[in-house]
């Protein structure tokens, strides 16, 4: 199983969708949410994600689809 | 001597040791650095100050070594320079460059982050420093790291024009260029630092590296006589150095050195990449993130790691943003040439170009006082001045053909100042 941290923007009109179960359910990933706030006009989440690498990749994909913006918790590191 | 006490989560507050994280293993929050003042402020104070060299490293207390810095010794401390040429362009009463395109050993302010992360590095018993970079970080890590004996890993993107690998390579580190693009680079260095126990400058080392820009600010109270400049205009990239000087500023007020800090923070970047400009603009709380497309190759990050700080500190300074095109880059580059005699890299363009625009729209009054940041130097991006430049004159080498060329010469002179007189 590997662990995979990131942090998930949710635009306004996403911010109802319950698409961090879809992903966990259709794609077998346990998520553990570490940091959340949720604003009116903005959803950010900070998960750590356990799976299968495959599956990690296409739940991660899913969200991205869904119009979730998905970055590394990081930032970029290329200065 | 250590002043540090550990580190901190600055999302929920937990406490680390002094040691190598960057994360905040329950919230994935960034950590940074947590000193103890009150013992700072029984050996830091302005007459202690006076017998120290002027480096960054006279103020060694709010820096996050325990040992004598083992590069970059030489660091820091450069010219804050009152611009009055430029003020005078500009309209304005008082204006500062802070000049660090002048700073040691590889002229920029990145000297200033790696003379501290290095020497962590060193404490950690590191024998290994590392950095993802397109210019001036891969230049100072490599320099920094030959001095001291470290092995060096610069990951560049493989199509890095050809004078800033040689910036690099010429301090002999391993210098691999990564044939992907800008997200490609950034994710294999991300896997990179996990997978080998390196110190990667701005990964793992993150939150010393970041302490070092701290310095800067000091400098420029100390320079202007303990007196906070009115407004401080500073390029971003990552974030990192914003929220740094104004870090400082609320360390000195904190330690009695200066009054309440009333100053304003504004953030300057390039148009094409200014994604902490657009959440100030917007009053947004989200940072989101940008493919960059812009000739100010320093500061172009899409995705800041420090942008939400960033964002906190200009708002909490009831500072502003703003940003520069390319072509107001190049002029501000110009500009600053012709009026200082400061020839600055893109970065500085942006900075200047952007305070420029800040004074036309009142944003910044004219009778108070300005510091600009420039941070790095313009001999490294040549490429982006050189076809808005004149061309070289040629003669044959003779008193005749000069004079030809000179009556020649002065009239494209004449012709030239019509353009450019707007700068003077």
């Amino acid at each position: 199983m590997a662990k995979r941290v990131i942090k998930l923007t949710f635009p306004q009109d996403l911010v109802k969708e319950p698409l961090t179960f879809q992903m966990a359910k259709k794609y077998n990933i346990l998520p553990n949410i570490r940091r959340a706030k949720v604003t009116e006009t903005v959803g950010e989440l900070v998960l750590e994600l356990e799976g299968k690498e495959q599956d990690l990749d296409k739940g991660i994909e899913f969200l991205k689809k869904a119009g979730v913006i998905i970055d590394s918790i990081v930032g970029d590191i290329l200065e | 001597m250590s002043y540090v006490l550990g580190l901190r989560c600055r999302e929920c507050g937990r406490e680390y040791p002094k040691d190598v994280l960057f994360v905040c293993e329950y919230c994935f929050g960034s950590l940074e650095v947590d000193y103890d003042y009150s013992k700072i402020k029984k050996s830091f104070t302005k007459e202690a100050l006076k017998d120290r060299p002027k480096t960054m490293w006279r103020y060694k207390e709010l820096l996050p070594i325990d040992k004598e810095p083992a590069v970059g010794i030489a660091s820091g401390f450069t010219p804050l320079i009152k611009a009055n040429n430029l003020a005078k362009v500009l309209g304005v009463k008082e204006l500062y460059l802070k000049d660090d395109s002048v700073n040691h050993p590889t002229l920029s302010f990145k000297d200033r982050v790696v003379s501290v992360a290095v020497s962590k590095a060193k404490e950690f018993g590191f024998d290994t420093v590392a950095c993802a970079s397109t210019g001036n970080l891969a230049n100072s890590v490599s320099a920094q790291a030959a001095l001291c004996g470290l092995r060096a890993f610069i990951f560049i993107p493989a199509d890095l024009e050809a004078g800033k690998v040689v910036a690099s390579l010429i301090y002999n580190p391993y210098l691999i260029g990564i044939e992907g693009n800008y997200d490609e680079v950034n994710r294999l260095c991300s896997e990179i630092a996990s997978k080998y126990r390196w110190a990667f400058v701005n990964i793992n080392i993150r939150p010393y590296y970041a302490e070092g820009s701290k310095s800067m600010g000091y400098e420029i109270a100390e320079q202007l006589d303990w007196k906070l400049p009115k407004h401080i205009v500073v390029p971003s990239a990552g974030g990192s150095l914003i929220t740094k000087i104004w870090k400082s500023f609320k360390e000195l007020e904190k330690l009695g050195f200066v009054d309440k800090v009333a100053t304003k923070v504004y953030c300057a970047q390039g148009q094409g990449c200014a994604p902490i400009v657009t959440a100030i603009k917007e009053k947004s709380d989200v940072i989101r993130p940008v493919k960059p497309k812009t000739i100010a190759k320093s500061l172009a990050i899409g995705n800041p790691a420090d942008g939400y700080y960033a964002v906190d500190t200009v708002r909490k300074s009831k500072g502003w943003a703003e940003e520069a095109s390319d072509e107001e880059i190049i002029e501000a580059i110009k500009l600053l040439a012709k009026a200082e005699g400061i020839f600055t890299e893109t970065a500085g363009g942006v900075t200047l170009a952007v305070t420029k625009k800040l004074i036309e729209s009142k944003v910044i009054p004219s009778d108070e006082s300005i510091v600009i940041c420039i941070t790095g130097n313009g001999l490294k991006t040549q490429e982006v001045v050189t076809k808005s430049l004149p061309k070289l004159i040629k003669i044959k080498p003779n008193l005749a053909g000069f004079e030809e060329h000179f009556k020649n010469g002065e009239k494209q002179k004449i012709a030239q100042n019509k353009v450019i007189e707007y700068y003077i």
